[in-house]
């Protein structure tokens, strides 16, 4: 599972973007917080500061620079700023030794700009009913404070929300890519041409499972058809083959009942010949769909291939001298055994040294070999016979296909078929190539991996 | 003149039996349902039984599972629609002697039943204890595994020595082609073409020399048979 993957999963996106939803949510709260509090502690600053003018201003001209000096000292926090002015605006006592310039003297409280202050700090000069001017100012300094809490919080929060964002996103993702990835292992499997695959469907009911659930009822349909269609033909060949037989029957017995002579028993033999073709090619067609439904294990032993190699020979070889083809073995002595149906296998070979041996010229070779690979043993039958073109190799796997050069044979078109049932019940690989003259069918005898 | 019980519950298949082993010169006795088919089974009047493996009442391995047990040892050739390979191992198990798919041939089905009363039908002979056997001047000695015909000798490749002793073992019976691949070979698929009769040619080129009268004969349409001329 990639990074790249992770990110571009649904929840991960949706968790992100949550997130920071989240986040803008938070900053605008602060920020309406914040903003409350700055006006609710202006109007507290300005309030302190019309109170305090005007305590001062009650106590009476006399004493009041000594009170001035009283109010500073008081004032541990440093904080509130006094400035005791006379009527043009020459400093007597206090902690301002001048009035800031632009501050109109009306005694209403407004926010002032000094170095000395921090932003949002209120101030008011007031003229006093005997002429002289006084100054109170109060620094924001409980503003700035909560304005450095918030922002702290914020970050702090922020990072904590942007850690934990990512890692509830991973989490959250981590679980559907997994579910992914088996999906998408099944629908390889599946796309290889496994039948009976199903995507895995939890007990979630969650929307991943209702486009499994889809997926399966697609692949159920899509495998009953090929059934349907696969069975067509089995099943053509069944209802055929039993009118087929009676036809034979009757035939056999006007072969056996009357004395027929010459011409006419020859035309009685023919058409027994040509009913038992028929009947050969749908036992051959019944054949395919039993070995295509057999249970692949139920059979299966250690097989010495070398013996039935031997045993395939042995039973071709009168054919192949009244042929006049020599049936040449080159058989691997050790060669390890595998795991197989062992009738199957000899049906298998034999198909192909029959197949082999028609289409031998007189004074050909067909050889039959038994070679050791890396991954096991192979069997390959090969002819120096005029060979299959590229491009119809794959065809003479098909079902009923008959090659150019099978035209003129008689036979099933069939054998082949038969052949590639076998393998696939084997999971083993069929392959033909060419021999240079001719042609050479290959049976790799080892489980085809997933991947091959 | 032997007895043969068909118990079948297909009339056209039952018809086409009784009709092809009436012809051979059989008695028959039809039944087509298990139920009445098992009672005759187990009556002791017949010589040899052809079983459908699939029945109303009790099926085909019922039958000759409780004819086994009741000790009738008659020869028990059974048909079916089912040609898997566990399934005529399951015929098989079950006491039956032989198997046949369906649709068959019926020469073939009659040739099959004759091989079958032949070998049950010759008691007290042990055929393992045989030493040589002989058909007219043929003779093929078991142990040595040499053939002698009017005194040559013949050497024989050890299939064409499975396929001689098969033969002289059923002389006079007709052999099937299928018959005799499942007999030498032990495989039960189409060997196709003519591989059967380029191994009986092989033979019988051995066998039948010129000037000889042949033993080895072709039956149209069926197969084989061995049997002194005439």
């Amino acid at each position: 599972m990639k990074a790249r993957e992770l990110w571009r999963t649904t929840p991960f996106r949706l968790t992100l973007m949550n997130g920071a939803v989240f986040a803008l949510a938070v900053l605008a709260l602060m920020g309406l917080i914040y903003q409350q509090t700055a006006g609710y502690l202006g109007r507290q600053m300005d309030g302190i500061v019309v109170s305090e003018a005007r305590a001062l201003a009650l106590g009476g001209a006399e004493r009041l620079p000594e009170r001035v000096n009283q109010a500073v000292a008081a004032d541990a926090r440093h904080i509130e700023y006094y400035g005791l002015f006379s009527a043009d605006g020459v400093w007597i006592t206090g902690n301002v030794r001048a009035l800031p310039p632009g501050l109109p003297i009306d005694g209403a409280p407004r926010g002032i700009t000094a170095a000395k202050l921090q932003p949002g700090s209120r101030a008011l000069a007031e003229r006093l009913p005997w002429g002289e001017i006084l100054f109170v100012g109060h620094d924001a300094l409980v503003l700035s404070g909560l304005r450095d809490i918030v922002v702290r919080a914020l970050a702090i929060s922020g990072g904590l929300a942007l850690v934990l964002g990512l890692a509830a996103a991973a989490a959250l993702s981590l679980r559907p890519l997994r579910r992914i990835d088996q999906l998408r292992e099944a629908s390889r499997a599946a796309l290889k041409g496994e039948l009976g695959v199903r995507l895995p469907v939890s007990r979630r009911r969650d929307e991943i499972d209702m486009l499994a659930g889809v997926a399966n009822a697609m692949m159920d349909e899509s495998e009953r058809l090929l059934w349907e269609v696969k069975s067509v033909g089995e099943n053509v060949a069944h209802d055929l083959r039993t009118p087929l037989n009676r036809l034979r029957a009757l035939l056999y017995r006007v072969h056996q009942e009357t004395r027929l002579q010459g011409a006419e028993r020859q035309m009685i033999d023919q058409a027994l010949a040509e009913t038992d073709e028929m009947l050969a090619r749908f036992r051959a067609l019944q054949r395919i769909g039993e070995i295509e439904r057999r249970d692949r294990q139920a059979f299966f032993e250690p097989v010495r291939l070398q013996s039935v190699l031997e045993h395939v020979i042995e039973l071709h070889e009168p054919v192949a001298e009244d042929l006049g083809v020599t049936l040449a073995p080159e058989i691997a002595a050790d060669a390890p055994k595998v795991s197989a149906d062992p009738t199957l296998l000899f049906e298998a070979v034999s198909n192909l040294v029959d197949n082999a041996l028609k289409f031998t010229p007189r004074g050909g070779r067909v050889t039959v070999r038994l070679a050791t690979r890396a991954e096991g043993p192979r069997i390959e039958v090969a002819d120096n016979g005029p060979g299959v073109p590229e491009g119809e190799r794959e065809a003479v796997l098909q079902r009923f296909y008959r090659a150019q050069r099978a035209r003129t044979q008689p036979g099933s078109g069939l054998g082949l078929s038969i052949v590639t049932a076998i393998a696939r019940l084997h999971h083993f690989t069929l392959s033909l190539d060419d021999a240079q003259p001719g042609l050479v069918v290959a049976l790799d005898c080892w489980p085809r991996g997933i991947q091959a | 003149m032997p007895k043969i019980l068909a118990i079948e519950d297909d009339p056209t298949t039952g018809r086409e039996i009784v009709a092809e082993l009436e012809q051979r010169g059989f008695s028959v006795e039809w039944a087509n349902d298990g139920r009445t088919g098992l009672d005759r089974a187990v009556s002791g009047e017949f010589d040899a039984v052809i079983l459908d493996r699939m029945l109303p009442g009790p099926d085909g391995l019922a039958i000759v599972t409780a004819m086994r047990g009741a000790d009738i040892d008659i020869p028990v050739l059974m048909v079916s629609a089912l040609s898997d390979v566990d399934e005529r191992i399951r015929g098989l198990r079950a006491g039956g002697d032989d198997y046949m798919t369906k649709p068959f041939a019926s020469e073939e089905m009659a040739a099959r039943l004759e091989v079958l009363l032949r070998r049950r039908g010759a008691p007290g002979r042990d055929a393992a204890r045989d030493m040589s056997l002989t058909v007219a001047d043929l003779e093929l000695d078991l142990i040595s595994r040499l053939a002698h015909r009017a005194g040559a000798e013949i050497r024989l490749m050890p299939t064409e020595f499975k396929l001689l002793e098969y033969m002289m073992r059923n002389s006079g019976q007709i052999l099937t082609r299928t018959m005799i691949f499942e007999a030498i070979w032990g495989y039960h698929f189409d060997p196709g073409t003519n591989l059967i009769d380029v191994h009986l040619g092989r033979l019988r080129r051995k066998i039948d020399r010129p000037g000889l009268p042949p033993l080895i004969h072709t039956i149209r349409g069926s197969g084989y048979a061995l049997h002194a001329a005439g």
